[in-house]
């Protein structure tokens, strides 16, 4: 998939562990690293608005399209 | 009280039983041909041919499918027990039983050459065969919607 997830980078910049965050948005560190390993298939409206106010950063920090 | 758990086990005995009767049969295959070849009406493209020895193999080769469509059906129960409902091993024995159920209404078609009332049992498999594919395809679509559901953060 052409989409890429740069939370790894956004969490080393805020200096936030993944349990942390994890706890904060209020999913389990399994769904985290799914997420953060490019794993999954979708993301919801509400996950991502969580990590951007966690985070204080916008979606598209996180997500990237490559061609 | 009924509930979930008590059909599962039903469904299992019965399982168990019907697999019990088809291994059993496996011994008096070779009498109910003989049997059959005596009762019947000699209705087929070769009608004055003993059906004994065809309806013996074919009998043997249907007896071998139900066992293994069964040894499938025992995964899918086991599976679901497990709560392993949405998986693909269950579309994989879906698909099997579909094949076998294919296979048998073939064998029965070839015995039909001799007795033509066979086709009626070679279509009801074929048809359940047919089923058991479509059925095969919702699970197929149901594991992908799942996995998709799963892998949605």
């Amino acid at each position: 998939m052409p989409i890429i997830i740069n939370l790894d980078v956004i969490m080393a910049k805020r200096k936030i562990s993944s349990n942390e965050l994890a706890e904060k948005i209020g999913i389990t560190a399994a769904n985290l690293s799914v997420l953060k390993t490019g794993k999954a298939k979708a993301i919801r409206f509400s996950t991502l608005d969580k990590i951007c106010e966690i985070l204080q950063c916008q979606p598209g920090d996180i997500l990237e399209w490559i061609n | 009280m009924w509930n979930k758990t008590k059909s599962l086990i039903l469904s299992r005995i019965m399982t168990t039983a019907a697999t019990i009767i088809v291994l059993l049969m496996t011994f008096f295959v070779p009498a109910i041909s003989e049997w059959y070849n005596d009762i019947s009406e000699a209705k087929g493209f070769f009608e004055s041919i003993n059906i004994t020895i065809p309806m013996c193999i074919i009998l043997y080769i249907c007896e071998s499918l139900a066992l293994m469509a069964f040894h499938s059906l025992h995964t899918l129960l086991k599976n679901i027990s497990n709560d392993k409902v949405f998986v693909k091993d269950n579309s994989d024995c879906l698909r099997k039983i579909s094949w076998e159920c294919m296979l048998a209404g073939a064998a029965f078609l070839i015995l039909g050459i001799w007795r033509f009332v066979f086709i009626f049992p070679a279509f009801m498999a074929v048809m359940f065969g047919l089923i058991m594919r479509v059925l095969k395809n919702v699970f197929e679509k149901a594991v992908e919607i799942k996995t998709e559901n799963d892998f949605t953060i």
